[in-house]
């Protein structure tokens, strides 16, 4: 039986996006920045609606360049909270996560409300919507997914040494500041690629739960990535394949729900770290002498 | 962000309440403007004088306000009747109905779609302050729905969809029908005398005149009908398929024998899956069919997708052209519900292949 | 050894004058303070006297309010390539997915520059510095699955790869057995005989008497510094730890300095 050809472009490009998510997302939870990404992640929606109601125009690049731009904002606007305030680290990234997402519903439902022509489906992009990806939008999220991963391909020396001894890597001279603020646009340029999968609401979950799933079954970082790379791309698949047999489902919540079922199988069996393992394996000391 | 109202249209209201309304609404917008905004009016000879003459005005204001309401109810209907319609299709129908006695504003430009436009406090003003509420009916207006039920109870309305024969109808689900009746010309025709009556229970002066003018236009409406069924035929019968945006064209396609595809459904509120996609571009390759459709208040996307679904599998869907659905008029395009139908018709004829 | 310019070249180490605060909470004052090698040297107070912030200062991990760090003469942008630093354990995340041999690896990293990956050159050097520290066996294993001794060893054979000619290391010994603080002392020893120079914050006054040549007290000043029989007296102790001194410290110290005046 052929795949239809949408079938097959939308899988093309969800399928980039979702290793590349995988990959990228690894380097943020090593980074202990996950809920950065979950900030810029819903933030990306102000931006989107902003971008139609500047431009007028639908297409994929315009928005996803919108979505961007108030992205990299919120985090901005994060680094000067924490910066200028006392602020804690959590508490910040709830006020950039809850003021940028509200400025982007209420503009979304202004969009919608007044009926703008062009404007009605933008909702898509809080949960996810992949049924009408033309080639030439497949093509983008591949082409910057692609990216992506050379980027962290590039920098993984770096990153792992940032990620792992911040302390160390600065007094050996490296930019710990410079570095950390690639690595947090990187996951923002990610969130961005992932809306149209799975949506402003639900993306950081398949930047999240990929990694920490890879975890349980690798102590290497490199396998890790990969592993989460694997992952994230079968949850993407998952999603799409699911909303493409049942009409009218959103893809961002079947996505989440495959990649959260991989996850519970990994916490159950996964070796030496599952819980099956432990359970049954011999008591496995963890320090030797 | 700037909405073009139903530009042009005068609003037709009388000279004293006019002057109220405008004294009015300088008063309530001061007290909202910050201090160091330039005050103009009213707020610069509050700012000048202090609360207290402001405060003591008001009553009078009131008063004032009060006996003119009083006297404008009592005396004749002067100046022409003003009507609020919601579509600019609504809208031109009550303009053929009412002539020169009516003065028509409508509450949604050209290219808004109605099925998701909500109403804001502005919105509600306009409708409360109509002589005559006119709606299409059969929840076109999804999100207009309380309100105008509210209102019906207070301001003449009239629904007009809703005052067609059930049996003329087509249901959409339980108890539901689909609401884009226009399009059917000879249906449509049934409507303006259920708007003519509606008007003289307003304007009973004008009684005479709204029924001849309904009366014309129905008979305009039929001529169209009989022109389009003409073209249509034109068109080869294995070609007779109208894909578009959404599930706009059914009665179109029931009245004038062309079957007609929607990608989204009845309402533009769900949306179209990836198995919908696909079954429609199966239905394209195999049909053979040369040309699909977009909308002018609909977004393309969906039909892109379509069309690049269709040429993968070697078939070249040609873009037939923008069609009206929902809303008249945009750039340099039809006003009135009969030009509208004409230049659709004109291309779905071309597109298919129809005789020119 | 410490704090002359005996050899009348600069210091291998110098603070002047260093103050730092956090916010507005001084930390460490008017510090004036010159080591030089090769030599072992410790540094020592109580908790909170600023022990690590001197380090810290010293590697420009945290802002200078006022004063000057020099190594060699030159400010340590210069010569960063010379320094090595071991941090306290407890900033790492020890469930992080690298394996012992990575984490060592990465002391080559500054001599690699931007994007280049470590070679077969540099895992030689890492695979020597693992043997120095007595963890050669272990080298493929996660970090996590150490015992404490042995994670500190992997950050000293880390400092090793970094083939400095000044070594910080800030608590090398918390918390680690016996054997394996022997085994790093032993190690600290063979850079001191190659004619490096070790700083390290040091927390048990015992030991210090017995291993370092030079000792530096600090309570958020320099109370003393100099070789370690003349600074470690009972009354500069005091002065250090402002309130009574343990015991068994004293009579430790008492034991020592009759052992070594015999």
């Amino acid at each position: 039986m052929t795949i239809p050809y949408n079938t097959l472009v939308v899988a093309a490009g969800v399928a980039a996006v979702g290793f590349a998510a995988g990959v990228v997302g690894s380097l943020g939870v090593l980074r202990k920045r996950a809920l950065a990404g979950d900030a810029a992640a819903h933030a990306t929606l102000a931006g989107v609606a902003a971008a139609f109601l500047v431009s007028g125009r639908r297409d994929l690049p315009v928005l996803l360049a919108g979505g961007l731009v108030s992205a990299l904002l919120s985090l901005g606007g994060l680094v000067l909270i924490r910066r200028f305030t006392k602020t804690r680290d959590d508490a910040a990234t709830a006020i950039v996560l809850g003021v940028s997402f509200g400025i982007g519903i209420a503009l979304l439902s202004g969009i919608t409300a007044r009926g703008i022509p062009g404007g009605g489906g933008l909702e898509q992009f809080l949960l996810g919507h992949t049924a009408a990806l033309t080639a030439a939008d497949a093509a983008l999220l591949a082409g910057i997914s692609l990216a992506a991963l050379a980027a962290v391909w590039l920098g993984l020396k770096e990153a792992t040494l940032v990620a792992f001894d911040p302390a160390f890597a600065a007094a050996s001279g490296w930019p710990v500041p410079l570095i950390d603020y690639c690595l947090v646009a990187l996951v923002a340029v990610m969130v961005v690629v992932g809306l149209p999968a799975a949506g402003a609401v639900l993306v950081t979950a398949l930047v999240v739960i990929p990694p920490v799933a890879a975890r349980l079954w690798t102590d290497r970082v490199g396998a890790m990535l990969l592993l989460s790379g694997c992952i994230g791309l079968i949850a993407a698949l998952a999603g799409v394949a699911a909303s493409g047999l049942v009409p009218r489902l959103a893809t961002g919540p079947m996505i989440v729900l495959a990649a959260a079922a991989i996850f519970l199988v990994s916490l159950l069996f996964a070796p030496r770290r599952g819980w099956l393992a432990r359970r049954l394996g011999p008591r496995i000391p963890l320090t030797f002498e | 962000m700037r909405r073009s109202i139903g530009s042009g249209k005068d609003c037709g209201y009388r000279r004293p309440e006019r002057m109220i309304l405008k004294l009015q609404k300088m008063l309530f917008e001061s007290s909202k403007h910050p201090p160091d905004q330039a005050p103009h009016g009213a707020a610069a000879i509050r700012r000048r004088a202090g609360w207290r003459p402001f405060a003591l005005s008001m009553p009078c204001v009131l008063c004032v306000w009060i006996a003119s309401l009083i006297a404008t109810d009592s005396a004749a209907a002067a100046g022409p009747v003003r009507a609020v319609a919601t579509t600019t299709i609504v809208a031109d129908l009550v303009r053929q109905v009412g002539g020169g006695r009516v003065a028509v504003d409508c509450l949604m430009a050209a290219g808004i779609d109605p099925h998701s436009y909500k109403a804001t406090p502005r919105d509600a003003d306009r409708l409360a302050r109509a002589d005559i509420v006119v709606s299409s009916g059969l929840h076109l207006e999804g999100k207009l729905a309380d309100l105008l039920e509210k209102l019906g109870r207070r301001v003449p309305s009239v629904a007009v969809a809703d005052g067609l024969p059930r049996e003329k109808l087509l249901p959409v689900t339980d108890g539901l029908f689909d609401p884009h009746v226009w399009f059917d010309a000879a249906l449509w025709s049934l409507c303006p005398p259920l708007v003519a009556e509606r008007l003289a229970t307003v304007d009973p002066d004008g009684a005479a005149i709204y029924r001849k003018q309904a009366a014309d236009h129905a008979a305009a409406l039929l001529r169209l009908d009989g022109e389009v069924r003409k073209r249509i035929a034109s068109i080869p019968p294995d070609r007779r398929v109208l894909v578009t945006a959404h599930d706009a064209f059914r009665y179109f396609g029931r009245a004038y024998g062309i079957e007609v595809v929607g990608v989204q459904g009845t309402s533009t509120e769900s949306e179209a899956g990836l198995s919908d996609i696909n079954r429609l571009v199966d239905l394209v390759v195999t049909r053979g069919i040369p040309a699909v459709f977009v909308e002018t208040s609909v977004s393309d996307r969906n039909v892109t997708a379509l069309r690049e679904g269709a040429r993968a599998r070697g078939h070249e869907v040609a873009l037939g052209g923008r069609l009206h659905s929902d809303s008249l008029g945009g750039a340099g395009g039809a006003a009135t519900l009969e030009a509208a139908l004409r230049e659709n018709v004109e291309a779905i004829v071309t597109g298919l292949g129809g005789a020119r | 050894m410490a704090g002359e310019a005996g050899h009348g070249g600069p210091h291998t180490v110098e603070f002047h004058d260093v103050t730092v605060a956090y916010g507005r909470r001084p930390v460490l004052w008017n510090i004036d303070l010159a080591i030089d090698a090769p030599g072992l040297f410790a540094i020592i107070g109580p908790n909170g006297a600023g022990k690590s912030t001197l380090l810290k200062a010293a590697l420009g991990l945290v802002p200078l309010a006022g004063g000057t760090v020099r190594f060699f003469g030159q400010p340590l942008a210069e010569v960063r390539g010379r320094i090595g630093y071991v941090p306290q354990r407890e900033t790492v995340d020890w469930d992080f997915p690298v394996s012992v041999m990575d984490v060592v690896l990465m002391g080559t990293y500054p001599r690699l520059g931007w994007f280049r990956r470590p070679g077969p050159g540099e895992r030689e050097c890492a695979r020597a510095c693992l043997g120095r520290v007595g963890l050669s066996d272990v080298a493929e294993r996660q970090i996590g699955r150490l015992s404490g001794g042995q994670q500190q060893r992997v950050f000293l054979a880390r400092a090793l790869a970094q083939q400095a000619d000044v070594y910080f290391l800030d608590e090398p010994l918390a918390g680690v057995d016996a054997r394996s603080q022997e085994q790093i002392f032993r190690v600290l020893s063979e850079l001191r005989a190659e004619g490096r120079l070790v700083v390290v914050v040091h927390h048990d006054l015992r030991t210090a008497a017995e291993w370092f040549d030079g000792v530096a007290l600090v309570d958020m000043r320099l109370v003393a510094s100099g070789p370690t029989a003349s600074v470690l007296t009972g009354d500069n102790l005091r002065r250090t730890y402002a309130g009574p001194l343990d015991v068994l410290d004293e009579i430790g110290l008492a034991v020592e300095q009759a052992r070594r005046t015999r």
